[in-house]
């Protein structure tokens, strides 16, 4: 290869391998063409500005997707849950709570190649069939509940068994350990833990909470290292204290209850209301329903009577009208009128329950016996104007305002449109319709010397102002009357509780069926105790009493009575009679219908 | 002269970094921890409601009734047989 010998004057650099100089290698000598060396120069120059490209492509325009691709394999976002809140009697005793449990869903395809006896195994845990469960996993879908609301140590088990597809979800369910008894107070809640009826559905809002996330990195073993984002907090829902006394609550329940059976009745309801504070203590209805198994409903479980269902009030009406008569100096107490049995005002006539000659009445008789004639005598000489705002003003006919799903308004006609006959039954409670709550409410005047409150469903810490309707002087009259009610002698001496004063009116009043007045009844009764100074109102209400007596002083009457002694015995109120024997006169006489 | 300075400024850099890694370490190390915590008081919030649930059902009245009058041979209490105190009295 080499042409020429090495010079010797070159010996500072020995070129590799031969101990040839460097500087007298024969490759310096070779003439190589100029484009060979340019062309690697530009290929370098070439890779370069290629790499500097791709540098700048990957920093400058898809940085967002490769630092979001990079953030999916560290990063997570958690979902927070927030519970809602728990519902509770007043004094704390809860009625409804929410427990997390877990919803089984599966991937239908995954779950194919499982071996039949782990499904077996899973379909005994769920509760169903094999044949139910393989019904359900068989589906074109990539998403099948299996069951939801499964409690937490039947889905660990479930997840033990290590199936694929099989996959968990939390959820919550939500308990009413009081069931039946508080049912229509409480309401209850669909799977999603919305709410749908009671208190449940009017304080949605607040029960409620609202979900929070936050976005972490996880370590290789899912530990969580670091929060990248503010947490956006989870908010669990409000608790909720109900004015409602658990106690009093079992008592009205379990004495409707077996009043209704008694009487074999169609439905019943009860409403106890404090009348110191307005605040609601037992509302319960029947039939009822248990919360918390709601696979067989009817409508008439749900129906919360006691709110929703309008009937004419019959005879507990007319202390209201005695009331502004007696407000309005038209009358006194001793003031005696001519009753017969039987009255024709122009073209209708109308009656007492059962015939009697005329009798000279006071208007405190009137109440006592529950004349009919007498009320309408009183009423006539008033105009109608006047005793549509007193019943207007104590509430009837007027969409309440409990916060409660659903109660209604009843129906008080306009006053223009009364006719002279209308007025005199109106003023017994016919040709008008209310719902026993706002009855409590009414009644409110006379428990509470003359003014009207505000009631609620919610614990009160501060006594509500009350609107006066009617002067002290006629409250205390009226009370008075009241109590002679159910004194012997009057039309429910059975409402008389051994200890307590107490004082109340009688109802009974025809069902109307398709506009006409039907052979049915419903009896009710509202009351307050102790009468010297009123605790409690107590408002009953028997649908249809079918055996025995059908009168309010029969039926309603006694429920009153061994609610208020057991409420008032609950509540501490201290007596304010000294009888503790009753005698119930076995012939009282029976109230106007 | 300045060979010098550039080793122990080097070294510093190093034992900073060092220093930091193992801040950070510490830091995550507390923070999982800190995990630990939130969700056992989450798990015991979780316990806590679910105990008062039971003590409302085993203390429900219908139960204290049903065993009061059933196991224990209880009667209700009526006003005839009631001996009622006042305060201040003789």
């Amino acid at each position: 290869m080499t042409r020429n010998p090495p010079r010797s004057s070159h010996t500072g650099r020995i070129a590799a391998g031969k101990g040839v100089p460097f500087s007298a290698s024969p490759m310096l000598k070779v003439k190589l063409p100029v484009w060979r060396s340019r062309v690697v120069l530009f290929a370098m120059f070439a890779a370069f500005l290629a790499l500097i490209v791709r540098a700048l492509w990957l920093q400058g325009m898809s940085t967002d997707f490769l630092q979001k691709q990079g953030a999916s394999r560290y990063a997570r976002t958690l979902e927070l849950p927030a519970t809602r809140g728990k519902i509770t009697d007043r004094n704390g005793q809860v009625l409804a709570s929410s427990v997390p449990v877990k919803a089984i869903w599966a991937i239908p395809e995954d779950v194919q190649a499982a071996p039949k006896e782990k499904l077996q195994a899973l379909a005994k845990l769920l509760d169903m069939s094999y044949a139910e469960l393989s019904k359900k996993l068989d589906s074109d879908r990539n998403f099948v509940y299996l069951k939801r609301q499964v409690e937490q140590d039947v889905s660990d088990q479930i997840v033990k068994l290590g199936i694929d597809g099989i996959e968990t979800r939390k959820e919550y369910k939500r308990f009413y350990p009081e069931g039946e008894v508080m049912a229509h107070v409480v309401g209850f809640t669909n799977v999603e833990d919305a709410g749908q009826d009671g208190m449940e559905l009017s304080q949605q809002k607040n029960l409620a909470g609202t979900t929070g996330s936050r976005r972490v990195i996880k370590d290789r073993l899912g530990r969580i290292v670091e929060d990248i984002e503010a947490v956006k907090e989870p908010h669990d829902g409000k608790d909720l204290v109900l004015s409602i006394d658990s106690k009093i609550q079992y008592i009205a329940f379990t004495q409707l209850k077996e009043a209704v059976a008694k009487s074999k009745a169609k439905a019943g309801g009860i409403v106890v209301v404090d009348a110191k504070t307005g605040e609601v203590l037992a509302l319960a209805n029947l039939p009822s329903y248990n919360p918390n198994d709601r696979s067989v409903l009817t409508g008439a479980q749900l129906r919360n009577r006691v709110m929703t269902d309008t009937f004419e009030p019959g005879s507990t009406l007319k202390p209201f009208t005695v009331a502004l008569a007696l407000d309005t100096n038209r009358v006194q107490a001793t003031t005696t009128f001519q009753v017969p049995d039987k009255m024709t005002i122009g073209t209708a006539t109308v009656g007492d329950s059962h015939p009697h000659p005329v009798w000279n009445m006071s208007v405190a008789q009137i109440i006592q016996k529950s004349s009919n004639i007498g009320t309408a005598k009183i009423a006539l000489q008033m105009p109608a104007e006047e005793m549509w705002e007193m019943f207007t003003t104590v509430g009837l006919g007027q969409q309440p305002k409990f916060g409660f799903p659903g109660a209604v308004a009843g129906r008080v006609r306009p006053f223009k449109s009364w006719r002279p006959i209308e007025q005199a039954t109106m003023s017994y409670g016919h040709g008008i319709s209310v719902s026993l709550i706002q009855m409590a409410h009414a009644y409110t005047i006379f428990a509470r010397n003359g003014d009207l409150i505000p009631l609620s469903f919610q614990k009160v810490s501060e006594p509500p102002v009350g609107q006066r309707v009617v002067s002290e002087k006629t409250a205390l009259t009226m009370r008075a009357m009241l109590e002679r009610v159910t004194a012997p002698g009057g039309t429910a001496p059975k409402a008389q509780v051994p200890g307590y004063r107490v004082g109340g009116k009688t109802g009974t009043a025809y069902k109307i069926e398709g506009g006409k007045y039907v052979k049915k009844y419903i009896a009710d009764f509202v009351g307050f105790a102790p009468a010297s100074d009123p605790r409690l109102i107590i408002a009953v209400m028997v649908d249809e009493p079918s055996v025995g007596s059908h009168f309010g002083g029969d039926v309603a009457a006694p429920v009153f009575a061994t609610v208020a002694a057991n409420a008032l015995r609950a509540l501490n109120v201290s007596p304010d009679s000294t009888v503790t024997d009753i005698i119930i006169p076995t012939d009282g006489p029976q109230e106007g219908l | 002269m300045s060979g010098r300075l550039n080793f122990v400024l080097a070294l510093a850099l190093v034992l900073c970094a060092l220093a930091l890694v193992n801040a950070q370490y510490q830091a995550r190390q507390l923070f999982i921890e800190l995990e630990r915590a939130a969700s056992q008081s989450r798990q015991l919030d979780i316990e806590w409601a679910q105990l008062q649930l039971d003590q409302s059902t085993l203390g429900k009245n219908a139960r204290i009734e049903a065993s009061a009058t059933r196991d224990l041979n209880m009667v209700p209490l009526t006003a005839a047989r009631t001996q009622y105190l006042t305060v201040g009295e003789k």
